[in-house]
């Protein structure tokens, strides 16, 4: 019970839409409560006119109210049920938009360090699966179970008025099985319900994996042997589909036999009843058609209760993801464009048990070129992550033309350097897009300028499509160099006073790189310029030159 | 249904070819659904027998004690037939998804790395994952609900033909009525599904290069920006799901609307015949029991039509679906197919040897690569392949290692089991370093391991990782630098037996002194009697190589060391 509590944060989200699931609620009922009406006045309306019949006194019924009512609550089941079903759904669209825009919002909000512990392809699911999971609340476990509920409550009450006795045995066979298809199939398929969840997501990891390795899993001639794990993955969630399935059917099967037992337990009481004269012949009839209906407002539940458990891993695993980091904020900036001040003074910073830096300290005047040379791991990425305030470092502290930097808000900080990182990101876009990342306004012909400046013109101008050719998930459709350039012209359209490289030239050969040398050289000019490599030589020429050791 | 999706519709065909496999199954589920049929027409007539006896003949309860026993095991046999219907239905959707990923799976290994670098794995992945589990309903319950739906009416509409036939016809006249306006309908909503389906697919794909990349964004002061894109994305999918809902839900209501006004009608006339209002036709020989009857058939008469128009939204996803899946496939054609594996691996050629004849690359939308190129190499020798970044160098490799067939000429390499491959972008699975290590050399031992990693320079790393080769690491080698990620493929290579070893830029993110404990491992390799082939901008594995060559407009042109490391000297 008290793993449903993790339901509230979600159950509240849905419940700022209290009006649409309110009237949703009320079509639902609508929709019964016609099937139920037009089933029993049927049977009423048969029953009446063969005792009216038998007794030849057909003259003195009225047949017109019945007849009227039986086609009214034709009609009004079928327009009731086609707008339920259509309003009903557009509901949950517009709660799923809204869980996914939140979702996705808190992520964007969370600090460097917290990102890299999060792994992309689980976030995929927990944005896209688990999110889509969640709108088994309200349409199929929330509203349903209510609506049948209140309908078998209603029509006991009903009951009540003409034989107390079929009132007490509905409740008494509709309530337990009630409580049987809803809180009983939700226990029952509970385990299996999460681990099918977990197994989707670890096929889908498995899937992404054998895709992206797809090169060294050819070349090694491993695919098979990955291919088994996968098979493995694969085995377990039908597993579980299928246990799920065939225990959602069973509920199914038990709904079935418990509606129709009753239909024929009220006829037989009322038969009884009728015989000892308390109701009339078409109120038996009525009673037990009437029961009949409700079996209608009861078939969808055990399918979707047997699935509970997977929507309450949806929801922790959702709930985990806003508990993961505190967003960071700070006074935001208002000083001009002027070259900046940069200095880290006796920094500590540790990932895990490792530690990245410590006891560092540096300082670069406004508009001086410094250079942090050491091998990978020294920590040189995380000089950088400090300046643009990715994370607060465990001690010591960085400022920002005298402002410290954990004060400041990271948007406005961010806005004032560009910083090309040692992994190159680009997105799956257009060449103009992922360019434009840097400047939203620049023109096209700012970025055939910046094109040139990392020597890439003469290709795009090469590409059929131009500046819109896609360009691939993580720059595959380009080279590695090419791509290294595409996110340094990003930087270079940013035109900030403190500029961040990583590695600018990684991946470019000789001939290249020196030329970019040159051109970064005059282009960096009077910024503030803080540039990260392994080897002086990869770097244009610097005004100081620091060396950091692992 | 026919006139839904007209003859020749390939993902239908596909869909209908994929059920032979679990034809048994959806026999069972038919069977089950039937006697389902049968033990609700004895409950029903039951039913109707016992209240006429009582109203209108003044039995007593006891003479009616063996109907309502009948009634009861009817009742049982009702809901066990519907189990069973059910589980067979299950069982043929698992066996068909399961049969359907397989194929799939086939087809990305055939495809191979080149083609699939335009994809987006994220959309592959949910192609695998999710768009094969919108083919189930179609096969577990739309299948054998298509029989059902045509088989159980016909039974109950005999019946109440032989009870009262102008009865019967009021339901003959609503039924055929019905699968012409789902079929017309029908069409409809499967082209909004396809629709859909792209729309999942995008939305997949956006989310995953969005997250993936959140760090740039920050950078670039694009977070709310791209929140509100997210936003944009998925209210379009809304807006999308809405206009297929809106239409397939129209077909279930064209079909409640006819199974109600049925109901109404039937109770209508049977009431008015009752009373004897209605003097033409069989009216006057309606009972209470026949006319109870009929009454209670009638929504079981609709009811399996109504069940299919529910099922039918199963069968318009599975056909969205089917469309999606096809494209991958049979869309592009595989050119030498099967073929190209075979011709990358001869037996006439020793272990570690390649040879090259008149290779010719295109790349759609970027013309020829690359070609006519010639090459040979004997077991043992050390290749280099210099020059700028975007010549060539990659696809070269990337022929050799069979990843993508020349559009012209022959590649082959000498028979070997393995061929060692190493990146710009090594992959990193999820799992420890350990994991990471045995899925190329599955079968090796600790020692072996902790040996490649020192080979490949992680000595120094490996000596400090307290959980030693047993450290997980995230995807794309987050708890890694850029460096050792690339270290870490490394030592795969010197895990492989493979005689031919391929290494696109092995050297391209290390500092000097990894590099320098790299190139002595290259060495090593070397000695060892392997085959190198190496694109690289590195003056010291240049110095390694036997031969350079330069790529220049798409033709292997021999340089020398000396004019090969001016270039590079400035890096």
């Amino acid at each position: 019970m008290r793993a449903l509590l993790e339901l509230r944060p979600w159950l509240k989200v849905m419940l700022e839409r209290r009006r649409r699931l309110l009237l949703g609620a009320a079509l639902m009922l609508v929709t019964l409560a016609s099937a139920l009406g037009l089933l029993s006045l049927s049977g009423w309306f048969i029953t009446a006119t063969a005792v009216a019949a038998l007794a030849a006194q057909a003259a003195y019924l009225d047949v017109f109210t019945p007849g009227a009512g039986i086609r009214g609550f034709a009609v009004s089941r079928t327009v009731a049920r086609y707008l339920e079903r259509l309003y009903n759904h557009d509901t949950v669209l517009r709660l799923l938009a809204d869980l996914r825009t939140r979702a996705f919002g808190q992520l964007v909000a969370l600090d460097g360090r917290t990102l890299s512990r999060a792994r992309a392809s689980q976030w995929l699911n927990r944005l896209t699966a688990d999110i889509d999971t969640l709108d088994n609340l309200y349409l199929r476990l929330l509203a349903p179970p209510l609506v049948a509920l209140v309908g078998i409550l209603t029509f006991a009450g009903l009951a009540a008025l003409f034989l107390p006795v079929v009132a007490g045995t509905l409740l008494a066979l509709m309530l337990p099985l009630w409580c049987l298809i809803t809180l009983g199939c939700a226990a029952w398929g509970w385990r299996h319900a999460q681990q099918r969840v977990d197994g989707q997501e670890a096929l889908r990891v498995r899937t992404i994996e054998h895709v992206d390795g797809l090169p060294e899993l050819t070349a090694y001639r491993v695919l098979a042997e990955h291919r088994r794990h996968w098979r493995e993955e694969e085995a377990t969630l039908l597993a579980h589909q299928r246990t799920l399935g065939r225990r959602a059917a069973a509920g199914n099967a038990l709904v079935t036999l418990i509606v129709q037992a009753s239909a024929l337990a009220v006829l037989v009481l009322a038969i009884m009843a009728y015989q000892a004269g308390t109701v009339s012949g078409p109120v038996m009839v009525m009673l037990a058609l009437g029961t009949l209906a409700l079996g209608e407002g009861l078939g969808g539940l055990p399918a979707a209760f047997t699935q509970l458990g997977a929507t309450q891993r949806a929801a922790v695993r959702l709930n985990r993801q806003t508990e993961l980091g505190s967003k960071l904020v700070g006074e935001s900036l208002t000083t001009g464009g002027a070259a900046p001040s940069l200095s880290y003074r006796d920094i500590g910073v540790r990932h895990a048990a490792h530690v990245a830096l410590q006891h560092y300290s540096l300082a670069l005047a406004p508009g001086e070129r410094v250079a942090v040379i050491g091998p990978s791991g020294s920590g040189k990425s995380t000089l950088a992550q400090l300046a643009v305030r990715a994370f607060d470092p465990d001690e010591g502290e960085v400022r920002f033309d005298d402002r410290l930097v954990a004060d400041l808000d990271p948007e406005s900080l961010r806005a004032r350097i560009g910083y090309l990182t040692q992994r190159t990101e680009l997105f799956h876009d257009t060449l103009a897009a992922n360019l434009r990342m840097g400047s939203p306004e620049a023109s096209d012909e700012a970025l055939w300028q910046v094109l040139a400046q990392v020597e890439l013109r003469e290709w795009a101008e090469g590409l059929p499509q131009g500046l819109e050719t896609w360009v691939g998930e993580q720059g595959r459709q380009v080279s590695g160099g090419q791509a290294r350039r595409i996110a340094l012209a990003r930087v270079i359209l940013r035109d900030s006073p403190l500029v961040i490289l990583d590695e600018p030239l990684s991946g470019l050969d000789g001939e290249t790189a020196a030329r970019i040398q040159v051109t970064l050289d005059r282009w960096l000019g009077k910024r503030t310029a803080l540039l990260l490599a392994h080897d002086r030589s990869a770097l244009p020429p610097c005004d100081r030159y620091h060396q950091l050791m692992p | 249904m026919s006139r839904a999706t007209r003859a020749g519709n390939p993902s239908r065909d596909w869909l209908k070819r994929q059920a032979a496999g679990v034809r048994g199954w959806h026999r069972a589920a038919v069977a089950c659904g039937l006697l389902a049929a049968m033990a609700t027409l004895f409950q029903m007539g039951g039913m109707a027998w016992v209240v006429d006896r009582l109203v209108s003949h003044d039995e007593a309860p006891g003479d009616v004690v063996v109907a309502l026993l009948v009634i009861g095991v009817a009742l049982v046999v009702r809901s066990l037939a519907q189990w069973g219907q059910e589980c067979c239905g299950i069982e043929s959707g698992l066996r068909v998804r399961q049969q359907v990923r397989h194929a799939l799976l086939d087809r990305l290994a055939a495809l191979g790395p080149v083609r699939l670098a335009s994809r987006h794995t994220a959309g592959l992945a949910s192609q695998l994952v999710d768009q094969v589990e919108a083919l189930d309903g179609y096969y577990a319950r739309f299948l054998p609900q298509m029989v059902l739906a045509a088989a159980i009416p016909m039974l109950y509409l005999v019946v109440v033909l032989w009870l009262n036939w102008l009865a019967g016809i009021w339901l003959l006249i609503a039924a055929p009525l019905i699968p012409l306006f789902m079929a017309l309908i029908g069409m409809g909503a499967q082209r909004l599904n396809e629709a859909q389906f792209q729309a999942v697919t995008r939305l997949s794909g956006h989310f995953l290069d969005r997250v993936r990349g959140i760090a740039t964004l920050q950078l670039f002061g694009l977070a709310a920006r791209s929140t509100a894109e997210v936003a944009d994305v998925a209210d379009d999918y809304r807006r999308r799901s809405l206009k297929t809902l809106r239409v397939a839900f129209l077909s279930s209501a064209v079909l409640e609307f006819f199974a109600a006004v049925s109901v109404a009608v039937v109770a209508i006339y049977i009431g008015f015949g009752l009373l004897g209002f209605i003097d033409y036709g069989p009216a006057d020989e309606l009972t209470l029991f026949s006319g109870l009857l009929i009454l209670m058939l009638a929504p079981e008469f609709f009811q399996p039509l109504r069940a299919l128009s529910q099922h039918y939204h199963d069968r318009a996803s599975a056909l969205g679906a089917a469309e999606g899946l096809l494209v991958l496939l049979d869309g592009t054609p595989v050119e030498g197919g099967d073929e190209r594996a075979s011709a990358v691996a001869t037996n006439s050629l020793a272990p570690g040897e390649i040879a090259l004849e008149a290779i010719e690359l295109e790349h759609e939308g970027r013309g020829q690569v690359l070609g006519p190129v010639a090459l040979h190499v004997s077991p043992g020798e050390v290749v280099a392949l210099v020059g700028p970044s975007g010549s060539g160098k990659s696809s070269l490799l990337q022929l050799i290692a069979g990843f993508a067939a020349p559009s012209a000429g022959r590649v082959e390499v000498g028979a070997d089991t393995a061929i060692a491959w190493l990146d710009q972008r090594p992959l990193l699975i999820q799992g420890s370093v350990a994991e990471n290590l045995r899925l190329v050399a599955p079968a090796a031992s600790d020692a072996e391991l902790e040996r490649a990693l020192c080979h490949a320079g992680l000595g120094a790393w490996l000596a400090a990782a307290p959980a030693g080769i047993h450290t997980a690491l995230g995807e794309r080698g987050v708890g890694m630098s850029g460096g050792e990620a690339q270290r870490l493929a490394l030592a795969r290579v010197f895990l492989s037996p493979a005689h031919l070893v391929l290494l696109d830029e092995p050297t391209a993110a290390l500092d000097p002194k990894t590099e320098q404990l790299v190139i002595e491992g290259l060495r090593r390799l070397a000695a060892e009697g392997r085959t190198l082939l190496v694109a690289t901008h590195h003056p010291a594995i240049m110095g390694m190589a036997g031969r350079l060559y330069a790529i220049e407009q798409g033709h292997l042109v021999a340089v020398t060391a000396v004019r090969a490391s001016q270039g590079a000297e400035v890096l």
